[in-house]
This record gives structure tokens, C-alpha cells and sequence, in this order.
């Protein structure tokens, strides 16, 4: 079978180069007055946080959609932005914690937003393990998308979770009731741009992990084909009547 | 530790962990591919 998909180099550049521009923004943004220099770990906690919400609204979108069309290219979507978005989700946790530990002095504590960040990435985690249950892509495509539906319950409840309760965590930065809680102009610019850099970011790595979706399921479609040996090269059917 | 060196820590494990999910993508590719061509 011929290889369909042809290497895209420039996602890894977009990737290098957002890193780059988040990076430099992020070390030459002005120490805050209450956190010092710990503020800079903000521009990275919170687009993690921001592109795991919007990872998981894209695993909605691609659920809901095959849903509705059974096109098997939604669940490919959804699929490929639920893994990226366990990745931003464990990225949020751990910077959160190093945050906690060096502003509140504790790694962890079972406040609302911490608490139901933490059930969101389990959930999602559930959502890939329930992917790999079977290799029927039609059976597994269908039972994840009604969990990818249901799952997206929790991007309000999490991101709200520090309005509608009271809670350590501090209420939400930009996309707030009110006014952004960040009034200096150089570090609103350099948070806004982090959160663009993580955006173009999830996109290149999109781009790739659907590429791979795309060649696992050519794959595993050879491995199922009816002219592939069914127990291996090395199982031969025995010549009838010869002796051992 | 100093505040730069929680700085330090934060950011390295954000782009540490960057490094390591995009090389994972970009092995899995190749590994498929590979796995394709063997099968033609």
C-alpha cells in the first residue's frame, strides 16, 4: 500500500519558533510587585491551561460531528486533540504545582480548581484508553465520541470553578467577569502572546498527530486485509500425508 | 531555592516536556511509515 500522507516540515518550525518568541517575551516581561519573578511562570501556566480547554472543545466538536455524520475524519480529530490535551492538562498541573509549592508553599492542595482540573485530565485519560479497547474503527470511533461529548461538560465547570466557589486559586486572568486582573501593559502583551504561541503550537502538533492517526489506521487496515497470513510467517499449513 | 531557580525548574519541564511529545509524534510517524513500506 502506498504511503499517502507526504512529511510536513514546517509544524516542527512553528513549534521551534513559538518557543522561541514566548520564551524571549517571558524573560524581559517586568517582575511583578507581589510575586517577584515568579509571575514569569504564569505565561506558561496559564495557555497550557487555556489550550487544554480548547483541545478538549475541539475532541467535542470531532465527537459530535461523527456523531451526526459518522465520518470517520472527525473522529480522527477529536482523537488527535484529546491526546494533546492531556498533554496541556499534565502541563498545567505540574507548572501549578510548581507554582504552588514556590507561592503557597505546597505542592498540592484539593482546591475546586485543582481538584476538578485533576478529574478532567483522568476523564480524558479514559477517553484514549477507551480508544484502545478495539481495532474495529467504526466501534471504537462511535463509544468515544459520545465520551467526548459528555466530557465537555467540565471546560465550563473547571474554568468557572474559581468564580462559583471560593478557592486558593487565583480567579481567572483574562477571561473574567470583570475587567483582566492584569493591569501593566507589557505583561498582558506578553501573556496574550504566550496563549498565541501555545495556539499555534497545538496546531502544528494537530497537524502531526492527525498525519500519525491517518498512517495508524492504514496500518492496522493491511493487518486486518484478508491477504495478510493470519498466524505470522512462520505458521505454514502441513503437506497432507507427508511424514515427520 | 531562589525565585529564578523555580523559574528555571517551570520552564524547564514545559519545554523539556515539548521536546519529548513532539520527538514521541515524529517517531511514531516514522515508525509507521516504516511499518507501511515493509508491508508493500
Amino acid at each position: 500500500m502506498k504511503v499517502q500522507t507526504r512529511i510536513r516540515w514546517w509544524p516542527w518550525a512553528a513549534v521551534a519558533l513559538s518557543l522561541v518568541v514566548a520564551f524571549t517575551l517571558s524573560m524581559i516581561s517586568p517582575r511583578d510587585d507581589v510575586q517577584g519573578e515568579l509571575v514569569r511562570i504564569m505565561y506558561i501556566h496559564v495557555p497550557a491551561a487555556w489550550l487544554a480547554y480548547v483541545a478538549f472543545f475541539m475532541t467535542f466538536v470531532g465527537s459530535l460531528t461523527y456523531l451526526l455524520t459518522k465520518n470517520l475524519r472527525w473522529d480522527r480529530i477529536a482523537a488527535a486533540s484529546a491526546e494533546i490535551g492531556v498533554f496541556f492538562t499534565g502541563l498545567t498541573l505540574v507548572l501549578g504545582m510548581i507554582w504552588g509549592k514556590s507561592t503557597w508553599g505546597v505542592w498540592w492542595t484539593w482546591d475546586a480548581r485543582l481538584t476538578l482540573t485533576a478529574i478532567m485530565f483522568f476523564v480524558y485519560l479514559g477517553y484514549l484508553a477507551l480508544r484502545r479497547t478495539t481495532d474495529d474503527p467504526v466501534a471504537r470511533a462511535s463509544r468515544a465520541s459520545v465520551l467526548g461529548v459528555l466530557g465537555a461538560v467540565q471546560i465550563p465547570i473547571v474554568h468557572f470553578s474559581v468564580v462559583w466557589w471560593r478557592t486558593l486559586h487565583q480567579p481567572p486572568s483574562i477571561v473574567r467577569p470583570d475587567s483582566p486582573a492584569i493591569q501593566e501593559p507589557l505583561m498582558l502583551i506578553t501573556l496574550i502572546v504566550g496563549v498565541v504561541a501555545f495556539t499555534i503550537i497545538y496546531i502544528s502538533l494537530m497537524i502531526k498527530r492527525i498525519e500519525l492517526t491517518h498512517l495508524e489506521d492504514q496500518l492496522t487496515e493491511i493487518e486486518h486485509s484478508t491477504d495478510q497470513p493470519v498466524a505470522g510467517e512462520a505458521v505454514v499449513v502441513p503437506e497432507l500425508g507427508a511424514r515427520p | 531555592m531562589t525565585e529564578w531557580g523555580w523559574v528555571a525548574f517551570a520552564y524547564g519541564v514545559a519545554y523539556g516536556s515539548f521536546f519529548l511529545y513532539a520527538g514521541s509524534i515524529a517517531l511514531r510517524i516514522n515508525r509507521a511509515r516504516q511499518s507501511i513500506e515493509r508491508s508493500e
